[in-house]
């Protein structure tokens, strides 16, 4: 592969290239598991992969308990942690140039979905020159979309930032000159509700959405603070890849690119109310219609993707309601930064809607629930409102939605 | 397992509470308990609201095994059977 190897990584602050990055050098070239929160270890282990071809995996430490760990070992896994090497008991052979994801885990579990680089390269071409933030926890499936753009894709630079700073990546990115960022709309959300000011200051041409239901109000809240970025934002999964990109800044894709099909591209369909895509970016294994789990709906011209399939439906007493829907309509009050819809066991009717929600200070829970009264069928209004003074966010940079 | 709370809410707070429920669609809980629950638009839902905010309060479930549903039709006999509920869990 050709590559990008003069692209410039920052790591701890500190920059270097592809090109000059020490690798993590191991004898023979065994099956390696990079289980470390920092970007360090897993870009060095990306550029001995890069190099040799070995089988990796890449994980923040947070994300492997116990027994995934040991599953690991006796899978034959070197395992690279802060503290150091740990060796399988047995051997086995490495699969040359295969990359593990976890999945996010949403749906238990998480579980390996098989991939390599080139599955995971879905950017090419030419590209404007862009100093990319990378905020996502290692391994993920979208810390390897912004890795490898960096490493296939010249002029694309990377500014990683650990998690335990992340509340502070505006200031980094000032720092470094960053233009372009990538984050989930939790994350974005998170970033207008502490760090508006800042953000609007930032030279950003660029700025990407992606691992959760993206609404209508969230774009236009970043279109309004960053006038003069592309909003992109993207529906990938570590099964079916990259699938769908989407620059025009409305929420959902078009109706129109419902069952098109065109060689190298994804096809879209839905059934049943789900998803279903047939990905050349897919994991190995994985080719052909996935059923994805989420849930759309078709409004106008727009295919808006609400949630997951198997939470978002409440049953109010025998009426359905969509936990995304209410909160897409609560996304749209001004106050509200963001909010999680669910249902709760209610006496009488069953379940309830119920909301936990950030708001910027100016109302309160009797407002919320007015206001939603006006726009929601009486089934559906949250019926119990909690204000939470901070927006949960996950490793992952997802809430629970 | 946590101990179940004792706490019960009195007449007047499930009556503050009733009144936070219907205030969503902008009626006043009226003072009257004779007045019946269908001039004021309460319904199951609003009940089912009304038991949470209860339960949310005295940090346990109420003991909806118990009898008298039935027998709800004004704003009073809303207060009694929470009362009774409270009673019972």
């Amino acid at each position: 592969m050709a590559g990008a190897t003069n692209s410039l990584l920052v790591i701890d602050g500190l920059a270097t290239t592809w090109a000059e990055l020490e690798t993590v050098r191991l004898p023979g070239n065994p099956p390696l598991a990079v289980l470390d929160d920092g970007h360090g270890r897993a870009l060095r282990a990306v550029a001995r992969h890069r190099r040799d071809g070995g089988e990796l995996l890449i994980a923040a430490a947070g994300r492997v308990d116990a027994e995934l760990r040991d599953g690991l070992l006796a899978d034959g896994f070197h395992l690279v942690t802060p503290d150091g090497l740990v060796e399988p008991a047995g051997w086995r052979p490495e699969q040359p140039g295969r990359i593990w994801i976890l999945t996010s885990g949403s749906t238990g579990r998480p579980k390996r979905v098989p991939h390599t680089l080139a599955s995971l390269s879905t950017v090419g071409g030419d590209q404007p020159p862009r100093v990319w933030l990378c905020p996502y926890s290692p391994g993920t499936y979208a810390w390897w979309q912004v890795v490898t753009l960096s490493l296939n894709v010249p002029g694309q630079d990377v500014v990683t930032i650990d998690p335990a700073r992340l509340d502070s990546w505006p200031e980094a990115a000032a720092a470094h000159g960053v233009t372009a960022v990538s984050g989930t709309p939790t994350f974005w959300r998170q970033t207008l509700f502490r760090s508006g000011d800042t953000l609007r200051d930032l030279p950003l041409a660029q700025i990407t959405l992606g691992g959760e239901p993206v609404d209508q109000a969230i774009l236009d809240r970043l279109a309004e603070t960053l006038p003069g970025a592309r909003i992109s934002w993207i529906y990938a999964s570590s099964e079916v890849g990259a699938a769908i990109a989407v620059h025009d800044g409305r929420a959902g894709f078009p109706v129109a690119w419902l069952d098109r099909v065109a060689a190298g591209r994804p096809t879209l369909s839905v059934e049943d109310g789900e998803l279903v895509v047939s990905s050349p970016y897919a994991g190995d294994g994985l080719a052909g219609r996935v059923r994805t789990g989420d849930r759309v709906e078709i409004s106008g011209d727009r295919v808006l993707i609400i949630g997951r399939l198997d939470s978002d439906e409440i049953n109010v007493g025998g009426s359905k309601v969509s936990a995304g829907m209410v909160r897409d309509v609560l996304f749209t009050h001004p106050a509200v930064r963001w909010a999680r819809v669910y249902g709760r066991n209610a006496p009488l009717v069953g379940r309830i809607v119920a909301a936990d929600i950030v708001t910027d200070g100016t109302v309160g829970e009797a407002e919320l629930a007015r206001w939603a009264s006006t726009r929601l069928s009486e089934y559906a209004l949250p019926r119990r409102i909690r204000l939470l003074d901070e927006i949960p966010m996950k490793e992952t940079l997802k809430s629970d939605v | 397992m946590q101990p179940k709370t004792t706490m019960r809410l009195d007449r007047a707070r499930v009556r503050e509470l009733m009144a936070l429920v219907v205030a969503t669609r902008d009626v006043a809980l009226p003072d009257d308990d004779a007045v019946a629950l269908r001039d004021i638009g309460f319904r199951s839902l609003d009940f089912s609201e009304l038991a949470l905010r209860v339960e949310d309060e005295i940090d346990r479930e109420l003991n909806f095994d118990a009898p008298g549903l039935r027998s709800v039709v004004t704003v009073g006999d809303v207060l009694d059977l929470i009362d009774h509920l409270q009673a019972g869990s």
